[in-house]
């Protein structure tokens, strides 16, 4: 499980302070206003920004003094995930391998990851070569090889178009199926998840506001005090 | 930005009109940067000039004597200048041959100069001799000769300007070409390993000397008065060689395109006045053409005589310029 | 019809307007211009131009970007001042630089006296190519390296997250994040040291200590000043352009530019800056350039001691004509490199032909290889036809300036504008917007920085340039590098080094400005 408790991170114009709990096995979308600290939240999961005070654990394990190579998180953000100069299975293999040198058993395993994701027969193409909607998928099969049980995904399809979107939502929930994964997703079109997250966290003003069942989330009265965004 | 542009042109609308509104009539005179510079005698000349002729008197100027030919040439028949100051002699031969030049019809017989001047197109203002310069609290023993520089191989090191670019560095490569003829090429294969290195201009040899990287460097017999008058240094020299010296005559004449023919004459006539021949000793640190009757200042009376003056004519120098600088091109570039 | 794309008619207009400029020098005398065999002295020549820029250039590049990685790393108090140094050497007048190498590393150099203190009783001579290498990294590793770093900073902080995120060490991270940006900003950069070392021409033959080691601008200068020649300066100028040309397309196809990158977040802390190994290595090379660098400038900063004797009313006026003459200059550059900036987009975007987008690239670096000097002699000729000579200088000089600065200012503009198309291409296509509106709304929101950056270089560089203020300079015309060399030629050495100090000083404040405007996230 993760355990967020109290953690405050102060900014001279900001203050954050999180608390939250995310059962292992399960999609927790965190929705909110633009501006809200969406992202810190997870950038504070993945070790990008530290807490002043407060607890954050998964499994019991305190994170905050590990660097964010040695988390159990792995990160998808919305823009910029992949090396351009290296090809689209290179870029997978990173989350094996930083060195990019691979055994005969690894290779195998990155060309199954691929095809989990539907892009077998891509691999030799750099992510300039690539669509939108393909370079997520590759950013995706790096956080599923990487085999931590932590997977943060930052606005990872925002950049899509609704269609596209849908049926990268539905490639997340099919993955945390199969396998023991814990996701943590931040999106702006709650709708697009509610039929498929188990658990909705409204962040605002650098809080989490609430958290609950995805329904019971996006019926609160915070949704109105916190005037959601336009789309785009 | 716009506003930047629009001071920027009212600037430049500024110099112009500073040149156009002019109530009396003004005579262009195109000289070398330093010679109207702030050390100048450029702003005395102007003074004096201004005094009686009810004209204005504006300097134009481009770097050195090379930068004006070659204004003047790009310039051709519409050139503003009534009157050009400060041609060297060995690029004589190429100014006259622009064809811009008018004849002085001055008497120029009884001048101050180590040669006979007979030229009826260019007066010459000053003069100097080209010698080499040194630190006496360095250099105790000089040469003693031209000959004694090249072939001692344990002679102090020198630095040199490039004859291809500079016009003391054309001088001094004539000035060995007078001593050694047809051997200069041997005679610079043998002065080579000691000289530091032929630089763009005078500036940077004598930027180089001061700064000590090498013993003497080329300039003129008059250099020692400057240190000695702005500086009060008397260890500043000039080496005498026994051979003589290579001359070095700065000229002036009018154009023929000249809107001012009268007061173009007035002017070169005044070049050979004491009003003007004063001002250059001490602003143009050269002799005078015509020694002023107030007489030379006093550390110009101590400065090196050579026994013997050496000169090309300009038409020799421009026919052999290019034989004379392949030659030490040769000679020094292996 | 359709109106040609107004970067398509700058491109054509420059490039008139160096053809024309050559041909009006080559037919001066009204003949044909002689085809001249150039002869095994400039044959010699050549060759050593090309060994010394090459030298000079691989060198340069090196120091500058050890440098550049090193401050990337590492942040200390007073970074800032140090950035802004870097960006002031390459626009110093040679003649200063030539000074301060002999200051510290001359015969009776700051160095040979420190090594005599210790008893050491030699004589050495840096004349050869220690000097004219010393000269040249000295003048052009810090723009390197200035470079560089701005290059660096664009790397998209979500790339330096991941490459926290994925444990990368010190050399996966020089592989995947800094090697594609050295790898992006060389192949210019190179071509860039290349022309400037290779035109280099006063520090070569102070330095250089013989004929033999000189440049092909030599005989370029000597034709049109002493022999004047114009023709043969004209057919010199033209090897050398078709000389540097090549080298520059040479270089511009070995390396293909990957496309930009930028975000919007806030830069990401380099994940490599604990790495014990290279703390060290950082500390070394920064030590090492601080000791390389730092002695020069303060032989430049001597001329302070002489501040006081050159406050007068020339001062006052050759620097308001400097800064009056580097401000039109800089609209000129600027603007051409907006204009050439948009045609190249355009070709790379809209009409999907990266060869012809290429040229646009090309274009302003080929305005280095031109001749300055002749240039100006040409555009005189065709102009003393429409214009008074008295006020070509007017003319001439900001104009020759803001073409010299253009390739400097290319360089910070037209990657932004690009990234603009990239991002609000469409959009604004879309929206139908165009001509000036499209520019206000799509382009200047990202260009307004890096505009303003170019703006201040390339004063920066009209500012210290002497070039053809020696042909056309004159009373009215007096800029700071000019007064520099009256100053000298009236043996007021002293007083020059402080006109120099003055000029690397504005130098300096110009680059503060443009460094803060290029470093400021947008």
């Amino acid at each position: 499980m993760l355990t967020i408790k109290d953690c405050r991170l102060v900014w001279p114009d900001f203050t954050a302070d999180y608390s939250l709990s995310v059962e292992n096995g399960t999609l927790c979308a965190i929705v909110g206003p633009s501006g809200g600290g969406k992202t810190t939240l997870l950038h504070m999961i993945a070790g990008f920004e530290t807490p002043d005070s407060g607890e954050l654990t998964f499994d019991g394990q305190d994170l905050r003094p590990l660097s964010p190579a040695a988390r159990p998180t792995s990160i998808v953000f919305q823009d910029h995930n992949l090396f351009p100069h290296l090809t689209a299975s290179e870029n997978v293999s990173l989350g094996l391998r930083a060195s990019l040198r691979l055994t005969a058993e690894e290779r195998t395993l990155v060309a199954d990851t691929m095809e989990a994701v539907g892009l077998h027969r891509l691999g030799h193409r750099k992510p300039g070569e690539m669509s939108g909607g393909q370079r997520q998928r590759m950013a995706l099969a790096r956080a599923l090889i990487s085999r931590k049980p932590l997977i943060l995904l930052d606005e990872p399809f925002s950049s899509l178009d609704p269609s596209l979107r849908r049926d990268m939502i539905l490639l997340v929930d099919d993955m945390r199926r199969s396998r023991p994964v814990t996701i943590l997703m931040t999106i702006h079109t709650p709708d697009e998840v509610a039929d498929l997250a188990d658990q909705m966290a409204f962040v605002a003003d650098g809080r989490v506001v609430a958290s609950g069942l995805p329904a019971e989330i996006m019926q609160g009265p915070w949704v109105y005090r916190h005037r959601p965004e336009s789309a785009g | 930005m716009i506003r930047e542009l629009i001071f920027a042109a009212t600037l430049l609308g500024f110099a112009t009109s500073l040149a156009h509104a002019q109530s009396k009539p003004p005579l262009t005179v195109y000289t070398y940067g330093s010679f109207a510079g702030k050390y100048g005698p450029g702003k005395t000349v102007k003074e004096r000039f201004e005094a009686d002729c009810a004209c204005e008197l504006n300097w134009v100027t481009a770097e050195d004597a090379g930068s004006l030919v070659g204004r003047l040439r790009l310039e051709g028949q519409s050139t503003k200048a009534d009157v050009v100051v400060g041609l060297d002699m060995n690029l004589a031969a190429e100014a006259k041959a622009l064809g811009l030049f008018a004849p002085h019809d001055m008497d120029v017989k009884n001048l101050s100069l180590p040669i006979q001047w007979a030229d009826d197109t260019f007066v010459p203002f000053d003069w100097g001799h080209l010698a080499f310069v040194y630190d006496s609290n360095k250099l105790a023993n000089p040469p003693k000769s031209l000959k004694e520089l090249v072939e001692n191989p344990n002679g102090p090191k020198i630095v040199l300007q490039d004859p291809r670019t500079s016009a003391p560095g054309l001088g001094f490569m004539l000035w060995m070409r007078k001593i050694y003829g047809d051997q200069a090429g041997a005679a610079w294969t043998q002065l080579k390993p000691r000289v530091v290195t032929f630089t763009k201009g005078w500036s940077e040899a004598y930027g180089l000397f001061t700064k000590g990287e090498a013993d003497m460097v080329m300039s003129y017999t008059t250099s020692p008065a400057y240190h000695v008058v702005a500086e009060k240094k008397n260890n500043f020299k000039a080496a005498n060689f026994a051979e003589g010296h290579y001359l070095h005559v700065e000229l002036a004449g009018m154009t023929r395109t000249t809107k001012q023919p009268e007061l173009a004459k007035k002017f070169m006539a005044f070049i050979l006045s004491d009003a003007f021949q004063s001002a250059m000793p001490e602003g143009n640190w050269m002799m005078p053409a015509k020694d002023p009757a107030s007489g030379l200042p006093a550390a110009f009376n101590d400065l090196v005589k050579p026994a013997k003056t050496l000169l090309y004519t300009p038409e020799e120098v421009q026919q052999n310029r290019r034989t004379f600088t392949d030659e030490w091109l040769n000679a020094t570039s292996r | 019809m359709k109106l040609p794309h107004p970067g398509s008619l700058v491109a054509l207009a420059i490039v008139a307007l160096v053809a024309g400029g050559f041909i009006a020098l080559a037919s001066v005398d009204g003949g044909k211009p002689a085809l001249l065999s150039i002869g095994p002295y400039l044959v010699r020549v050549l060759l050593f131009s090309l060994v010394q820029a090459s030298l000079s250039t691989i060198l340069s590049l090196l120091f500058g970007i050890g440098v550049a990685l090193a401050l990337a790393r590492r942040h200390f108090p007073g970074r800032e001042v140090v950035l802004s140094v870097l960006g002031t050497t390459m626009v110093m007048p040679s003649i200063v630089a030539v000074l301060a190498v002999l200051s510290v590393y001359g015969r009776n150099g700051w160095l040979a006296d420190g090594i005599r203190a210790l008893g050491w009783t030699g004589d050495f001579s840096i004349f050869g190519y220690p000097g004219i290498l010393i000269a040249h990294v000295f003048l052009n590793a810090p723009f390197v390296a200035r470079i560089v770093l701005d290059g660096l900073h664009v790397v998209p902080a979500e790339q330096w997250r991941l490459a926290a995120a994925l444990g990368f060490t010190p050399g996966q991270t020089f592989r995947h994040l800094d090697w594609p940006v050295l790898r992006a900003e060389v192949p210019g950069l190179a071509g860039l040291v290349f022309l400037l070392c290779f035109k280099s021409f006063a520090i070569v033959l102070a330095l250089g200590g013989g004929p033999s080691r000189a440049t092909l601008e030599v005989a370029i200068y000597e034709a049109l000043k002493i022999e004047l020649d114009f023709s043969r300066a004209a057919w010199l100028a033209f090897i050398q352009v078709a000389i540097c040309l090549s080298i520059t397309i040479v270089l511009n196809w070995t390396f293909t530019r990957p496309p930009v990158t930028t975000t919007s977040r806030p830069p990401a802390p380099r994940p490599d800056r604990v790495h014990r190994g290279l703390r060290v290595f950082d500390a070394g090379v920064l030590l090492m350039s601080a000791a390389f660098i730092v002695p020069l400038l303060l032989s430049v900063l001597a001329g302070a001691r002489y501040a006081v004797e050159i406050l007068d009313t020339d001062l006052a006026a050759a620097f308001v004509v400097s800064v009056a003459i580097a401000t039109v200059a800089a609209t000129i550059s600027c603007l051409l490199a907006v204009a050439l900036g948009a045609a190249a987009r355009r070709h790379r975007l809209a009409l999907r032909s990266p060869r012809v987008a290429a040229l646009y690239d090309l274009l302003p670096n080929m305005l280095l290889a031109v001749p300055p000097f002749a240039l100006t002699a040409g555009l005189f000729l065709i102009m003393r036809k429409f214009v008074d000579p008295a006020m070509a200088g007017f003319v001439l000089l900001p104009l020759i300036n803001g073409l010299g600065a253009l390739p400097f200012a290319y360089r910070s503009i037209a990657p932004r504008q690009l990234l603009a198309g990239e991002r609000y291409g469409r959009l604004s296509d879309s929206l139908g917007l165009s001509g000036m509106t499209k520019f206000r709304l799509m382009d200047w929101p990202l260009l307004r920085r890096p505009f303003a950056a170019a703006f201040a270089l390339s004063m920066a560089l009209s500012f210290g340039d002497f070039g053809i203020v020696a042909l056309f300079g004159g009373t009215e015309l007096r800029t700071l590098p000019y007064l520099l060399y009256e100053r000298l030629g009236a043996y007021r050495l002293d007083e020059a080094s402080a006109v120099g100090l003055l000029i690397l000083f504005t130098a300096f404040c110009l680059a503060h400005v443009s460094g803060r405007m290029s470093y400021a996230d947008d």
